[in-house]
């Protein structure tokens, strides 16, 4: 099975071009907007690789995988942060179990899907 | 037989990579190296796998009770701590988290022991906070070679520096040199 990536940030040209680079390299992708809407998508049983953004309005990445944790994290799912944010700050350090990784931007396509293969290969 | 040579690999975001890096083509080290990478449960056997294909050493999810051997890897697994006692048995217990986790770098790193003829390697590698940085003290304490990556390769150079800032970091490298390194104090398996 293609398990799916999921790229959670409030700006949109980040979603699009996420969503851009997981087509070419077909990679099955969903965008969302908001912290709120990933919990959703999660509801709905989504497993595969999340790209979270740090900074977003209402509800911040780190607040998000927080209500996954206070929820049951959920197996089958892997985080990654996707920031422009050079140096995380302490929110994460609670959090660091939950987060495989953290991706800066800008990103260039190669990269970005070299590391999206390989924590995708964990799901498998 | 006891080891003669153990390393002891503390990690969290970011490590994969950087693991991957620093295994990527190694040979049969003539040691056993155990690495506590902070994960999700359900990701340890599927890392475990993917980390065995990239050397010749054999990588595997760590035991309870396992004697240690040459030439072998071991992960902790998640949700609990790995010890190891007369350095040479792996114990996996559950506790509480230390550091923000568990299983946690420093409570591996502070239960090895001073033993005369044991080579002890301990290597903080990127990562959030500061898990690892009395484990190294400690093993400077006990006679082990510190190493803590360098800034420029760090993913996040949280775990790395708070390593470093304690004093007892013997050198700073890079995943390439680290590789390196490793082959250097081990030695190769002789087939």
């Amino acid at each position: 099975m293609e398990y799916p990536v999921m790229i959670v940030d409030d700006d949109p040209s980040v979603c699009s071009a996420v969503v851009r680079f997981m087509e070419y390299a077909k990679i099955p992708v969903v965008a969302v907007e908001s912290g709120k809407a990933c919990l959703e998508e999660l509801k709905k049983g989504f497993k595969g690789l999340i790209l979270m953004d740090v900074i977003m309005p209402e509800m911040d990445g780190w607040d998000t995988i927080k209500e996954m944790v206070n929820r049951g994290f959920p197996e089958g799912v892997i985080v990654c942060m996707l920031t422009g944010k050079e140096v995380p700050d302490a929110k994460m350090d609670e959090l660091k179990e939950y987060v495989m990784d953290y991706i800066r931007k800008p990103f260039d396509y190669a990269k970005l899907v070299k590391i999206v293969r390989e924590y995708l290969s964990y799901l498998d | 037989m006891k080891p003669k040579k153990i390393v002891v690999i503390g990690s969290s975001a970011g490590g994969p990579r950087i693991l991957k890096q620093i295994f990527m083509d190694l040979p049969r080290l003539n040691g056993s190296i155990l690495i506590v990478q902070h994960m999700p449960k359900f990701v340890n056997e599927s890392f475990a796998n993917n980390l065995n294909t990239f050397s010749d050493l054999t990588v595997k999810v760590a035991e309870d009770t396992e004697q240690l051997k040459p030439g072998y890897v071991y992960l902790a697994p998640s949700e609990v701590h790995m010890t190891l006692k007369n350095n040479e048995r792996i114990f996996l217990t559950e506790g509480e988290k230390v550091n923000f986790v568990c299983p946690a770098v420093d409570v591996m790193f502070k239960s090895l022991r001073h033993e005369p003829g044991l080579n002890i390697i301990g290597i903080i590698l990127t990562g959030m906070g500061r898990d690892g940085a009395e484990g190294i003290s400690y093993l400077k304490k006990i006679g082990g070679t510190t190493i803590a990556q360098d800034k420029e390769s760090s993913i996040i150079y949280g775990m790395p520096k708070e390593a470093q800032d304690t004093g007892c970091v013997d050198y700073v490298l890079n995943p390439q040199e680290i590789h390196d390194v490793l082959i250097d104090l081990l030695g190769v398996i002789e087939t």
